[in-house]
């Protein structure tokens, strides 16, 4: 489907697409590092053990600190099953005994998992907190996202698919639903998820802390290409983020080159417009996703491919 | 006659008492799956439909469980005094006589209730610390 007309990107975001990447690396390496001695495999873009949001370190303290307690009951559970099949046979005084089961077995667990619950439940209003103003709505689709910037006090919104673009520093809201079935929105470096439901609208909210490039995918089955079903999360500092707001607010860029207004030509007279929106032509449908400055995302066909011409000429 | 007809009516009082304390037992755990179904079954009138204003509902369903957790310490207080633990140990009370089955009943009485009490504290945590439907 050759239509390089529209890929007349604007040089400015991939540019800074490399510098957040190149921050993030920097920022992140010596840490990165230390921890890539022990952890190999546990850092990368789509890891819940390598938070780079708010949210994600809440949650990423909270599964250290049970990880470690369970891995200490378990310690002290075969100690004790040990002490009292091999060291101490004996019989233990009944007193003691039931001391024993009235410690260990009935107030222990009670307070331990009163105390776990009690802090997972504390956990779940700030994932939800209310944003500072920018609003993300995403509709999931069979297999890719609808997405939707709107900013409080500013008339209009920005729509994009498959590419969730977040300022740092701030709490974004996510509002989200789904046309058909069921599907679940994830950034595990990000933040905890979230199911959309068709015919229903559910909250969530996000705050990333660095900038970099994450990954999100689909977390809920939702039919063939459900494991095909991914986006990319951009973390930016928030005046990148309004510089790229405002240039993904602008029509399309008219085509400069030869093939560019060659491409453009294909794209009007394959009819790809019946089913494609790019802003700024007579291409309005509604069917598949916005391609206005499809050219400056990361990936295309909802993260499956690099965007590389040859992968968009397929 | 009248030997006889003491005795029959001894065990009537005897097995009328018992009957209830059978229904004691189950008393609690009762208490509590009510408990937890009007709190499901209101919050999601209240969420996804929209029937109830949320606010109040989380507060009444708060209200609802404080008046279970005092019926489940004074039904707890009850059947303590029926284990009469201070009496000995319940391991002894194995020996079938009526006394023996008596307090078994409390004593069971008494941990089923302590366990719909903690289960009541649990469903009880969520409407305290999250607000709204978000
Ligand atoms: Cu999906």
């Amino acid at each position: 489907m050759p239509f390089r007309a529209l890929i007349s990107p604007p040089l400015a975001g991939l540019a800074a697409a490399q510098r957040l990447s190149f921050q993030r690396i920097r920022g992140r390496g010596l840490r990165t590092t230390a921890a890539a001695l022990v952890l190999s495999g546990c850092s990368g873009r789509q890891s819940v053990l390598d938070p780079a949001g708010s949210d994600a370190q809440a949650l990423f303290t909270l599964f250290v600190s049970l990880l470690v307690g369970a891995a200490i009951l378990w310690v002290a559970m075969n100690g004790l099953f040990y002490w009292f099949t091999r060291r101490s046979t004996g019989t233990l005084p009944e007193r003691s005994g039931r001391m024993l089961i009235l410690f260990g077995g009935v107030i222990a667990p009670t307070v331990v998992i009163g105390a776990v619950l009690l802090w997972g439940l504390s956990l779940l209003p700030d994932q939800r907190a209310p944003g500072d103003g920018l609003t993300v709505s995403v509709l999931g689709e069979q297999w890719w996202w609808r997405v939707e910037y709107t900013m409080e006090g500013v008339e209009g919104s920005v729509v994009s698919a498959n590419e969730i673009r977040l300022p740092t520093g701030q709490r974004t809201d996510l509002r989200l639903t789904s046309d058909g079935v069921i599907h679940s929105l994830w950034v595990p470096a990000l933040g905890g998820k979230m199911d959309m439901f068709p015919g229903r609208e559910t909250r969530m909210s996000l705050e990333p802390v660095e900038p970099g490039i994450y990954r999100g995918q689909c977390a809920e089955f939702c039919g063939a290409s459900h494991a095909w079903m991914a986006f990319m999360a951009v973390a930016m500092m928030p005046e990148d983020f309004a510089t790229w707001l405002e240039a993904e607010a602008q029509d399309a860029a008219e085509p400069q080159s030869d093939a560019a207004r060659r491409g453009l030509a294909v794209f009007q007279a394959a009819g790809c417009g019946a089913c494609h929106t790019v802003r700024g032509t007579p291409a309005v449908g509604k069917v598949g996703p916005d391609l206005t400055h499809v050219g400056s995302r990361l990936t295309i066909g909802a993260g499956r491919l690099g965007a590389t011409l040859d992968n968009i000429e397929r | 006659m009248t030997d006889q007809g003491h005795q029959t009516n001894q065990d009537r009082k005897e097995f009328s008492d018992e009957a209830g304390s059978l229904w004691r037992i189950a008393l609690a755990p009762s208490v509590w799956a009510g408990h937890f179904v009007l709190c499901y079954a209101s919050v999601s009138l209240a969420c996804v439909r929209g029937l109830l204003p949320i606010e109040a509902t989380r507060l009444s369903l708060i209200a609802v469980s404080v008046i279970v957790l005092v019926v489940f310490v004074w039904q707890g207080w009850r059947a303590w005094r029926q284990w009469a633990p201070e009496r000995g140990h319940p391991s002894a009370l194995s020996e079938g006589k009526a006394e023996d089955r008596h307090r078994f009943l409390g004593h069971a009485t008494f941990l089923l209730t302590l366990i719909s009490g903690i289960a009541t504290v649990y469903t009880t945590l969520p409407l305290l610390l999250l607000e709204g439907c978000r």
